[in-house]
């Protein structure tokens, strides 16, 4: 750890990402500010609560500070675009504008490898760039957008490192594993094509631990993206065959043939936003994006990453299942 | 149709893939016919504003209806290599556009072209001002001249001409004229000569059909066409696209010709090609020729690169071009043909040919490691190949007993010294020469080992391909190999005939004389036996340093190479079986291996053939080693792992007296694949009284290192940390060094020996008197392969992996280009299979890896072991049971996914070369989201 206690602000810090690192930097002896929607629940940080689509909020909650991890956004696969643009592109407008104002040091901006995705095959790819004009729906345009606009801010007094996490899992985790073991246990999660595409996924803790090295590496380099990987990667079946096992489901049976289940999920996805289903705040069972993402391979060279953060993961992909099993045996 | 003149230009390169605008340049020079201006790519003022001054120029030429676009590659490289720090040579580019070609200037023209006539013969150009191949030839002078190249090459600047097609011609027609100014020749594809006993080819044929010529070649774009769909594999659109752009309409900015006037040069081209005496050009390219035949004889360095899939410059222009050029290297690019540059990478063997062929004066002089250092005389301590026949051709006791084929029989040393002389009296009758190349199409027998002695006596040099490697890969050999002569039993011939396999032909039996002729038989190995009989060979002795043999490797990973061998590496080799694994002579081996079955006479030892089948080893069975070892006494048994199979398989119907005689063997010699313990310990059972030895080595160097089998048992017991095979430890003189492996999965460069490569894995690169004197016709091969020799030592690059135990034993854990780069370094295949084979359940398991170098993920592919009754399962992603336990198998190497299949696939000869290719290719499809299969 840096020596001297950083000032930190830490946005998005209700979500299992943000919470964790907000709580981590406490720890370590950092004083911490968190910006989010509701409280964050981080002991010994100081919370803002609001939105950083709103840039009075965002400035109040900058002041003082000499270093921001940038977690929050909007994370789904459907819904308008409005609120991708609000809450991805604006809010990161406003923070990095913010931060520059208040002389912020050094930002960790939590971005996605779908940033760079235009729906083919990902095998052992490096971070491409960012590149809105072909990211595949609107979080991903937005995140890369969002991205861009971060990058572009980087300075020497105002050092910009990206970080891409890819498919983050764990217990806790409500976005991918909660809903792999629900459909599991209703036997409604399918899978799609033979199961075999290799994906790369991320332990949450070990994600945790890749923005805390973030932290110190952003001083040495900065300016480029990293995606941030177990590196392990492992064919979605037997991912989601695990996961299912360690939540106490069955193995998935319900195979659907992968071209079908990407036009399929272009069909419901058009219906969602024709009936503007999202605004109850449900999602589609199925969006192409989703099919697309667990019928192809995604697995990225994490060389580069793994020699800028100075770092390799803690907990592998099997100590992590096993953990997962721990934990949905005492919820 | 009149073809106006029209200006060269500078051509738009944006359309031009792999073209630098830089190298584009137009240059008027004093011609024949006054000044006239050609397109020229020259790397000279990239290397000049690099500030890099070369040492060298590669004059390039190129042919008919290609452009200097073809040589892209090799200005890029050369370019590369020359800016690379402490680079010894810089090579600068200069490659014409021809006139009335690519972006050169277009000649006017009254007529479409048509042959020069005899009248003609001589002139520049034609009536009709199209250039003849005296005006190309001085086209190539004038730009070279007004370049100053001549001005430079008489102060040390070298000049090595390259050509490809008429090019080669054209540069070649040069060269030998001006042998003063030149440093070397190299060529692609081309041809020098038409014999007139020789059809032209088909494709020449039918361009030249008197008034196809201009329709083909100018009004319409056929021949262009037709010459750039020669690519193997295909020309991407865009290359194809940017041959064509000089002969479309709108090639060139402000000229109104329509396409069929940028093309006169392409039917003038073929209008020259010289069919007969009677045609114009006729007498400069025999001119051409003699001069070739000149830089032959001044031992002018030349290469010659190679693609035998040329409907045109068919393979006995190649061999042609051969003897006009003896001294030249040539590597044959088995896969590629008549665009050769357009197929495979020609820069690397340009740049490390000229590397060592033409030294500039900052080289160290640097003896060429392919050079034979075997003396030309025989040493006492050495015994040429035939000097037991010569010392005991008075004995009656065995040399050779036969019992495979239809004929089974004995043959005593007076009789086999007798008939390899007299057989060695026919052949030298017949016409063959010390030198010439025969190729042995008889199955291994008494006749064969007649043929093959005799040949070695006559100081022919006996190619031998293994039938096991089928018609196409032998025919793909043969004509590789190019034989003088084809010595065969009927089948053989009979496909010798059907595939026009070169060379003249001799059979082993007497044939009727209208089977003869069908078959272009001209004499008989029989008839020579009786023509000469009781006659003694008198001709001189070959020396340790002369060819002896070609033989040819089983070819699982790509084409069949050819390996050489000289007289004094196999009497090396004899040497080493005789002071190392105690094949004395007088003793009695048994060989169902054949390359030990030939070397019988050589060691003074009888040779047992058993009955079996050439192509099949597996089909050796213990009733036939038995017969075998019955009747010539045998106490030694070589064999390979896939035939010992099948003997341990056939014990049980063994008789009392035959398993007495199998137990009268002492020596069992396990070679071609490693041995699994389990075989070693049945054979054991089967040859109670010998010791087991499998000794490790390849076509190319056939024992390097040993192991018995209680070594065996004991390194490879359960304790054991070691991965891979374990095959012993050096025999003889035998040098096993490791090249360390590179995180890329290449080899390093540097040789570690002893104690400081114990543990290290690489590559294993080894040295020895009896190992191969080179590849055959695969210059590149040859170097690569002797990357690391010195004058005083060769080396022999194995490609395989392992590493060296703390007690110096080698163990082996793949192929080199099997070798798994994941990101925690390179990973052997070898150690994590051996792993998982061990689990229960498992049949067959290979190691793959997909994704980038560098950053590969582990895939296992896990043949599950058959189960009586249950259907084997889909090919797809494992169980989890099974997964998990590959996975703890495979540790400490990670394994990202483990995959089962039907069948891992395994190569013909051996049935345990696993196709690793193709299971890699085959994982990294599914693991992709692609359809499953089968690999």
């Amino acid at each position: 750890m840096t020596p001297k206690p950083l000032k930190v602000l830490v946005t998005g810090s209700s979500g299992l990402l943000g919470a964790g690192v907000a709580g981590r930097l406490v720890e370590a002896g950092h004083d911490v500010v968190t910006l989010q929607r509701r409280p964050s629940g981080v002991t010994g940080a100081r919370d803002v609560q609001g939105s950083v689509t709103s840039a009075e909020t965002v400035r109040q909650a900058m002041a003082g500070r000499d270093t921001l991890v940038h977690v929050a956004a909007k994370v789904s696969v459907s819904g308008p675009a409005e609120q991708y643009e609000q809450v991805n592109v604006q809010g990161t407008r406003n923070v990095v504008e913010a931060a520059q104002e208040a002389g912020v040091e050094r930002m960790v901006h939590i971005s996605s490898p779908s940033v760079a995705h235009a729906g083919t095959s990902i095998v052992g790819e490096g971070a491409g760039p960012a590149d809105p004009d072909h990211a595949r729906g609107h979080y991903a345009r937005t995140k890369a957008q969002a991205e861009l606009l971060a990058l572009a801010a980087d300075a020497e007094d105002f050092r910009v490192l990206v970080l891409r996490p890819h498919l983050m899992w764990g217990p806790g985790d409500t976005q991918l594993t909660d809903r792999i073991v629900d459909r599991a246990r209703q036997g409604r999660m399918p899978l799609l094509g033979p199961g075999a595409a290799l994906v790369d996924t991320l332990y949450t803790e070990n994600a945790v631990d890749a923005v805390l090295r973030a932290v110190e590496a952003v001083d040495r380099v900065h300016g480029e993206a990293l995606v941030v990987t177990n590196g392990e990667p492992r064919a979605i079946g037997e991912l989601v065959r695990e996961m299912a096992r360690a939540g106490g489901a069955p193995a998935p049976r319900l195979r659907i043939p992968a071209r079908v289940a990407t036009s399929a999920g272009a069909v419901i996805e058009r219906i969602w936003e024709w009936a503007d289903l999202g605004r109850s705040g449900d999602e589609p069972p199925l969006t192409r994006f989703l099919a697309e993402q667990l019928s192809t391979a995604h697995w990225f060279d994490q060389r580069r990453t793994r020699e800028v953060l100075d770092w390799t993961p803690r907990v592998s992909v099997d100590e992590g299942l096993e953990r997962l099993a721990d934990h949905y045996r005492s919820v | 149709m009149r073809l106006p003149a029209a200006p060269a230009f500078i051509p738009d390169h944006s359309a031009l893939p792999g073209l630098d605008p830089a190298w584009s340049r137009l240059v008027t020079a004093q011609t024949v016919d006054g000044e006239r201006t050609f397109h020229v790519l020259d790397t000279g003022p990239v290397l000049e504003a690099a500030g890099i001054s070369p040492t060298g120029t590669i004059l390039a030429v190129h042919g008919n209806p290609t452009w200097s676009y073809l040589w892209r590659s090799v200005a890029a490289a050369t370019v590369r290599a020359g800016q690379r720090p402490g680079a010894r040579q810089v090579w600068r580019v200069v490659a014409l556009d021809q006139l009335d070609m690519g972006c050169s200037e277009r000649l006017a023209h009254p007529g479409l072209p048509v042959p020069a006539t005899a009248e003609e013969s001589g002139q520049p150009s034609t009536a009709l001002g199209y250039r003849t191949l005296t005006g190309r030839i001085a086209d190539l002078d004038a730009v070279v001249r007004k370049l100053g190249l001549d001005v430079q090459a008489r102060q040390g600047h070298r000049i090595v001409t390259l050509g490809h097609d008429w090019g080669g011609v054209v540069s070649l027609g040069w060269a030998g004229r001006n042998r003063d100014l030149v440093s070397a020749v190299m060529t692609l594809n081309t041809a020098v000569h038409q014999r007139s006993e020789d059809p032209l080819p088909a494709p020449l044929r039918a361009a030249l059909a008197g008034p196809l010529l201009p329709g083909s070649t100018v009004v319409t774009d056929a021949f262009l066409r037709t010459t750039t769909a020669l690519g193997h594999p295909s020309l991407t659109p865009e290359v194809k696209t940017a041959f064509h752009a000089p002969y479309t309409a709108d090639a060139a900015p402000g000229t109104a010709a329509g396409a069929a006037e940028r093309r006169g040069g392409i039917g003038g081209f073929v209008a020259d090609i010289p069919v007969g005496p009677e045609h114009g050009s006729h007498a400069e390219l025999q001119r051409v020729s003699s001069d070739l035949a000149l830089l032959g004889r001044e031992s002018t360095p030349a290469l010659i690169l190679w693609g035998p899939k040329d409907p045109v410059f068919l393979d006995r222009y190649l061999a042609d071009l051969l003897e006009r050029l003896p001294q030249a290297d040539l590597h044959r690019f088995e896969t590629a043909g008549h665009l050769l540059p357009e197929d495979v990478d020609i820069t690397e063997p340009i740049l490390l040919w000229l590397e060592r062929a033409v030294p500039t004066e900052m080289d160290r002089v640097q003896p060429s490691p392919a050079a034979d250092r075997a003396p030309s005389s025989w040493s006492d301590d050495q015994r040429p190949l035939w000097s037991f026949l010569d010392e005991w051709r008075d004995q009656d006791t065995l040399a050779v007993v036969d019992l495979a084929g239809t004929h089974p029989g004995e043959v005593t040393w007076e009789r086999l010294a007798s008939v390899v002389d007299s057989v060695a009296c026919g052949l030298q009758e017949t016409g063959v020469r010390p030198g010439d190349r025969v190729s042995l199409m008889v199955p291994p027998g008494r006749d064969l080992t007649a043929i093959l002695y005799a040949c070695l006596r006559l100081g022919a040099i006996g190619v031998v391909a293994d039938a096991g490697l089928g018609v196409a890969g032998m025919t793909r050999a043969v004509r590789a190999a190019r034989p003088q002569w084809i010595i065969g039993e009927l089948p053989g011939l009979s496909v010798a005939r059907v595939q026009s396999w070169p060379g003249r032909r001799i059979s082993v039996r007497t044939h009727s004389a209208v089977v003869a002729s069908g078959l272009r038989v001209e004499d008989s190995i029989y008839s020579m036996m009786d023509r000469h009989a009781a006659e003694r060979f008198t001709g001189p002795a070959p020396a340790p340093s002369d060819p002896a043999a070609i033989l040819f490797t089983s070819g699982s990973t790509g084409p069949a190479k050819g390996v050489m061998y000289t007289h004094g590496r196999l009497a090396a080799l004899a040497a080493l079986l005789r002071d190392v694994f105690d094949v004395r002579p007088g003793s009695s081996l048994l060989a169902g291996f054949a390359p030990f079955a030939l070397l019988g006479p050589a060691i003074g030892a009888t040779s047992a053939t058993p009955d079996m089948s050439v192509t099949e080893p597996a089909s050796l069975t213990a009733q036939a080693v038995a017969a075998a070892a019955d009747a010539a006494g045998a106490t030694i048994v070589f064999a390979s792992p896939a035939a010992l199979r099948n003997v341990v398989a056939t014990a049980e119907s063994l008789d009392d007296a035959q398993r007495s005689t199998l137990a009268r063997v002492d020596l069992v010699l396990s070679a071609g694949a490693p041995v699994h313990p389990v075989l070693m310990a049945q054979v054991a059972q089967v040859f109670p009284s010998a010791q087991i030895h499998s000794p490790y080595g390849m076509t190319e160097s056939l024992l390097l290192t040993d192991i018995d089998r209680d070594t065996i048992e004991q390194v490879t017991s359960a304790d054991s940390d070691q991965d891979g095979v374990c095959v012993g430890l050096p025999v003889g003189p035998v040098r096993v060094a490791i090249a360390p492996l590179r995180a890329d999965g290449t080899s390093s460069d540097t040789l570690l020996e002893g104690p400081e490569a114990f543990g290290v894995l690489g590559e294993v690169v080894v040295s020895a008197p009896h190992m191969k004197a080179g590849y055959d016709r695969l210059w590149l091969t040859d170097a690569r392969s002797k990357r690391d020799s010195t004058p005083e030592r060769d080396w022999h690059r194995t490609q395989d992996v392992g590493h060296l135990d703390d007690d110096g034993r080698l163990w082996i854990e793949g192929r080199l280009q099997h070798v798994v780069t994941s990101p925690d370094g390179p990973v052997a295949p070898g150690g994590p299979e051996a792993r998982i084979d061990a689990l229960a359940g498992v049949h067959r398991a290979a190691v793959v890896g997909v994704g980038p170098v560098g950053t590969q993920a582990v895939v296992a592919v896990v043949e599950p072991s058959p189960v009586p009754g249950v259907r084997s399962p889909r090919p797809g992603l494992a169980d989890a049971e099974l997964t998990r336990q590959v996975r703890s198998a495979a540790a400490p190497v990670p394994v990202s996914a483990v995959l089962v299949t039907d069948t891992v696939p395994v190569d013909i000869r051996h049935q345990s070369k696993i196709d690793r290719t193709r299971l890699a290719g085959w994982a990294e499809r599914i693991l992709s989201g692609g359809k499953v299969g089968r690999p």
